[in-house]
C-alpha cells in the first residue's frame, strides 16, 4: 500500500507556509473558492511527478514576489519510509529522495504513482491530438521500460530530418542518402513505440467499457480507436511514400508523431456527437482504467487525486464513484468539494477511514 | 567598465571575446601583461599572430599541422590501411595520448545536424571516399561520440562506403574503465549487456 503521511508547502502557489499530515484512506479537502483545494492536489501531484498537473511553468507554481517553493512529502511505501523534497529556486530544480538527490528526474517519475481526475481533462476529449498522445505516452512510459528513451531519441530525429527537409526547401541539393539514413533511424526508434500503444489498446478499452458502464449505470458501446498510418503499412514504406510531399511540405507528413486516438460512443465521435455527462463519464472511466492498470503494473494502489468531482457528475454517478473508490482495491483516495456537509454526506459509510481538512 | 585609455579597452575586448572569458577576467589578463617586458609581450602577440597564419590542415586528412601533409600521416611507422574517423582535432589527440593507435585519423571537421546547419557537405566525406578509392584503405574506425547525431553520421558514412571492400568497425560502447556497475545509467548498462564480449577477447593480450 502506498501513503502519503505528511506534507508541508512553503511559497508553493497560494501557500506562504503550511503543514498537512493525513492518517486516513480517505481525505476530504473542503473549504470555499480560491482556498487552495486544488492546490493541495497539485502538491502532491508534484511529488510524484516531478510536475505540475496543471502548468509546466514553475513561476506560476510559485507564490508571487517570491524566488521558489518547497514540498516536502513523507510516503510510506509497503511500510517504507521515502522522504521527498522539491525545491525550485531561482529557477534551479532539485529533487531528492531520503536526501539523495536526483540526477534525472525522469528516475523518480513511477516510484509514487498517482492519477488525478480534474475538471480540465475534458481536453483530452476535445483538444488536439497533441492532448491525446501526451496522455497516452505519460500512461505508457510507466508501463514500458525503454518506451520513454525510444519516444525522446525519435522526436530528436524527427526534428533533425524537419530541418533538413527544411534546408532542401530553401537551398536545393540532392539529400536523399542523408534522408534515408534519417528514415532508418525512424523506423528503428518508431516501430516499437507503434507496438506497444497498439498492443495496449484492446485489453485498455475493455477496462474503459466496464467502468463506464457501471458509472453510468447503463449500457452504451464505447471505444477507442488508434489511428496511425503504420497500420496498412509498415513505417519504412510510409516514409518512402510520403518522401515527395514531406519535401514540398518542409516536414514529416507521416509517422507515429501524428498519431491520434478516437474516442466513439456508440462508433459516434464523441468530441462531437456525445453529450457532456456521457463525455464526464467517460473521462472517469478513463482515467479508472488508467488507475487499474498501474495498479496491476506495481502491484499496489496509486494516490488517486479527485478534484471537484461533485460539480461534474450526478448525484448517481457521484455515489457509485464514492462506493467505488472506498473499496479494497482502490489506496489513498483524496477527494476535494466546496461543501464539507456533502463530504461527510457521502463517506458517512466509511466514517472510519475518513478525514476531513477544512480549508482557511 | 570605465577605462582611461582606449588601447586598454580595445585589448580588454579582444580578450572578452574568447571562450569562458568574461569582462573580469580579460582585464585581468590585460593588466598582467601589462606588467610585462615588452618584448616578453611582443613575443606573445607574434607567436598567436604565427600560429594563425603559418597553421595548415593536412591534405589527407585534415588534422592540424606544419606542412601539407602532417606528421602523422607522413610518418612510415603508422598503419595506412587503418583509417580513425573522428570529428575533430581535439579527438584526434585524444586518441593520441592513449599510444594504443597505430593507424592514421580523418578529421571531419563535425557531426550531421541539420538543426545545427551542418548537412554532409560542410563536412570533410567525399574526401574520405576518395581517400578509400584511392589508397588500400583495409579498416575505418568510427569513432564518434555515442550520441543520437554520432549515429545519424555512421549510418550515413557506412552508406557512402557500403560498395567499397572496407571492413567498417566503430569503438565499443559500455561500462567505463574503473566505474562500478551500480552507478552505470540504464542505458549502458542496457546496451553492455545486449553486445557482451566473449572472454577470449575480453582478456588483454
Amino acid at each position: 500500500m502506498l501513503l502519503l503521511r505528511k506534507i508541508s508547502l512553503v511559497q508553493f502557489k497560494n501557500y506562504t507556509a503550511e503543514r498537512f499530515e493525513f492518517n486516513k484512506r480517505i481525505t476530504g479537502i473542503t473549504g470555499r473558492n480560491g482556498s487552495g483545494k486544488t492546490n493541495l492536489l497539485d502538491a502532491i501531484y508534484y511529488i510524484c511527478f516531478t510536475k505540475s498537473y496543471f502548468t509546466s511553468s514553475e513561476a506560476q507554481n510559485t507564490q508571487y514576489q517570491t524566488n521558489g517553493f518547497r514540498l516536502e512529502a513523507y510516503m510510506d511505501k509497503k511500510g517504507q519510509e521515502g522522504k521527498i523534497v522539491c525545491t525550485v529556486k531561482d529557477g534551479k530544480k532539485d529533487i531528492s529522495l531520503n536526501d539523495e538527490p536526483y540526477d534525472r528526474f525522469s528516475h523518480h517519475i513511477g516510484k509514487y504513482p498517482a492519477v488525478m481526475i480534474a475538471p480540465d481533462d475534458a481536453e483530452i476529449i476535445l483538444g488536439g491530438s497533441e492532448e491525446r498522445r501526451k496522455w497516452l505516452d505519460a500512461l505508457l512510459c510507466q508501463l514500458h521500460p525503454g518506451y520513454l528513451d525510444n519516444l525522446i531519441t525519435y522526436q530528436k530525429i524527427l526534428q533533425q530530418r524537419n530541418s533538413l527537409l527544411k534546408t532542401i526547401a530553401t537551398q536545393g541539393g540532392n539529400q536523399d542518402a542523408l534522408l534515408d539514413v534519417f528514415d532508418e533511424q525512424l523506423v528503428y526508434h518508431g516501430t516499437p513505440v507503434f507496438e506497444v500503444r497498439r498492443d495496449f489498446l484492446p485489453s485498455f478499452i475493455r477496462q474503459v467499457q466496464e467502468l463506464y458502464d457501471y458509472l453510468a449505470g447503463q449500457h452504451e458501446v464505447v471505444n477507442i480507436q488508434y489511428q496511425c498510418g503504420l497500420h496498412e503499412q509498415p513505417f519504412n514504406k510510409l516514409l518512402a511514400s510520403n518522401r515527395y510531399k514531406d519535401m514540398m511540405m518542409q516536414r514529416t507528413t507521416g509517422g507515429i508523431h501524428r498519431d491520434d486516438l478516437q474516442f466513439l460512443l456508440d462508433d459516434h465521435a464523441m468530441k462531437t456527437s456525445a453529450s457532456q455527462g456521457q463525455r464526464k463519464s467517460f473521462l472517469f472511466a478513463l482515467k479508472l482504467a488508467q488507475f487499474e492498470v498501474i495498479r496491476q503494473h506495481k502491484k499496489f494502489p496509486p494516490l488517486l487525486l479527485l478534484d471537484d468531482v461533485f460539480e461534474k457528475l450526478d448525484r448517481e454517478r457521484v455515489s457509485r464513484l464514492i462506493s467505488l473508490v472506498s473499496g479494497p482495491t482502490y489506496g489513498q483516495v483524496f477527494i476535494t468539494d466546496t461543501h464539507a456537509e456533502r463530504l461527510l454526506d457521502a463517506f458517512k459509510e466509511n466514517e472510519d477511514s475518513f478525514q476531513l481538512i477544512k480549508m482557511r | 567598465m570605465i577605462f582611461s585609455s582606449a588601447l586598454i579597452e580595445n585589448a580588454v575586448n579582444e580578450f572578452a571575446r574568447l571562450p569562458g572569458i568574461g569582462k573580469k577576467t580579460a582585464l585581468r589578463l590585460v593588466l598582467h601583461l601589462l606588467k610585462q617586458d615588452p618584448a616578453q609581450v611582443k613575443l606573445f602577440g607574434d607567436v598567436v599572430t604565427r600560429m594563425r597564419d603559418q597553421i595548415k590542415f593536412c591534405k589527407v586528412c585534415h588534422n592540424v599541422s606544419d606542412q601539407e601533409v602532417c606528421s602523422i600521416c607522413s610518418s612510415l611507422s603508422r598503419n595506412k590501411a587503418l583509417v580513425c574517423v573522428v570529428e575533430n582535432i581535439r579527438d584526434v589527440m585524444a586518441i593520441e595520448n592513449t599510444q594504443q593507435f597505430n593507424g592514421v585519423y580523418h578529421v571531419l571537421g563535425g557531426i550531421i545536424s541539420p538543426i545545427d546547419g551542418v548537412g554532409p557537405d560542410q563536412l570533410n566525406i567525399h574526401t574520405l571516399v576518395e581517400r578509400v578509392q584511392q589508397t588500400g584503405i583495409e579498416e575505418i574506425i568510427m569513432a564518434l561520440s555515442p550520441t543520437i547525431e554520432g549515429d545519424t553520421t555512421i549510418y550515413y558514412l557506412s552508406k557512402k562506403l557500403k560498395d567499397f571492400p572496407v571492413k567498417i568497425t566503430t569503438i565499443a560502447r559500455g561500462i567505463a574503465f574503473g566505474g562500478e556497475l551500480e552507478y552505470a545509467d540504464e542505458m549502458t548498462l542496457a546496451r553492455s549487456i545486449s553486445n557482451r564480449l566473449p572472454l577470449e577477447s575480453y582478456v588483454q593480450k
